[in-house]
């Protein structure tokens, strides 16, 4: 599980604009191939709307929650907003089972998102808390990296409970 | 400033303090002892922050809530110097434990033209309500929620966690299994 810390000078090289062509003139002709090729693999990621499928990283018991409502935007929900979903999978002894309608706080996105100094926070997969209705967290603790996001969201809670902090 | 604070208390001085009686730690008397020096010789220290260590206490005492414990995660986590966690008897203790401190803070920017209030969490229910004051952290929790949650094991432990990732390096060594068969050794034949 990688997060990776964009600037905003390499994002922009995903779109060949003109002023970006006097710096691929520069470079050696087989590593502006090289270049050429990375855009075209890199993925366009996108929002967290209904039916995306993301892992739960707490203790509370579910495995794998789909998507049916991201709560604030039109799009979808992003890092750090909450979304309601429903429990695909689940432990056999948990406090949540499959087909119970929860709330989720999003707390790793694919999805690029802009940070106030300029970078851009990315993870590889989404990943979700399951909270109660009233913000409070299901499960005791959250396993696996969560970015500082949370804090301006009024998330201090999730953060308390997790272990390492992006 | 902060960095010197942060060093000095480090290395605690045993101070007796006729304070509270809530916290029998050496090293948080140390750092209060300290806290106190400084606090004569720079004013601008605890405008800094909406809520000092010090004063956080004061507050707590005076709401007269259950089992205060303070925690120093400054070398665990870099968004917090300080995670205090405190009980309340109900949950209109907790809301309370939680509006002393807003009103501590409000009273403490008193004549300022704009007030900078700490987020809170949770104030709807009562059961787990967090006062994020920049630096210090104030956890309210109910008894229920506090052994639910048990956060003082979470933050005291994650030290230790750190220090068994050493000793694997020294794990990969092969050793020679020991060869406990009743069987006579084959070399001898």
């Amino acid at each position: 599980m990688a997060v990776s810390f964009a600037s905003r000078c390499s994002r922009v090289g995903r779109s060949l604009m003109g002023g970006l062509g006097n710096n691929f003139c520069n470079l050696p002709s087989t590593s502006s191939e090289m270049t050429c090729g990375s855009f075209l693999s890199q993925q366009q990621r996108t929002f967290i709307q209904m039916r995306t499928v993301l892992k739960v990283v707490d203790n509370s018991g579910a495995k794998k929650v789909m998507c049916i409502q991201a709560l604030k935007g039109k799009k979808g929900a992003r890092l750090g907003d909450t979304i309601i979903a429903s429990v695909k999978e689940a432990m056999p002894n948990g406090k949540v089972k499959k087909g119970k309608v929860v709330y989720g706080v999003v707390v790793r996105a694919a999805m690029q998102r802009g940070r106030c100094d300029g970078s851009e926070v990315k993870f590889d997969d989404n990943a979700v808390v399951l909270v109660d209705k009233q913000g409070q967290p299901i499960g005791t603790r959250v396993f696996g990296p969560v970015p500082h996001e949370l804090r301006q969201k009024k998330h201090v809670k999730i953060l308390t409970l997790a272990g390492h902090i992006a | 400033m902060w960095a010197a604070l942060r060093s000095r208390y480090l290395h605690p001085s045993a101070t007796s303090l006729p304070s509270s009686s809530l916290i029998n730690r050496p090293w948080k008397l140390g750092f209060l002892g300290l806290n106190q020096t400084f606090s004569s010789s720079s004013a601008e220290s605890s405008s800094k922050e909406l809520l000092s260590l010090q004063e956080v206490e004061k507050v707590l005492s005076d709401v007269r809530a259950d089992d205060v414990t303070v925690i120093p995660v400054g070398n665990q986590c870099d968004w917090a110097d300080f995670m205090v966690i405190a009980t309340g008897r109900s949950s209109w203790h907790v809301k309370n434990i939680a509006q002393a401190l807003i009103y501590k803070v409000k009273q403490k920017q008193k004549g300022a033209k704009r007030l900078v209030l700490p987020s809170v969490q949770g104030q709807e229910t009562g059961k787990w309500i967090v006062v994020d004051s920049g630096r210090v952290i104030v956890h309210a929790l109910d008894e229920k929620a506090r052994t639910y949650y048990n956060l003082e094991k979470l933050w005291t432990v994650k030290t230790v966690q750190k220090e068994p990732v050493e000793d694997l390096t020294k794990a990969f060594v092969k050793v020679r299994r020991i060869n406990n068969s009743k069987k006579p050794a084959q070399r001898s034949a």
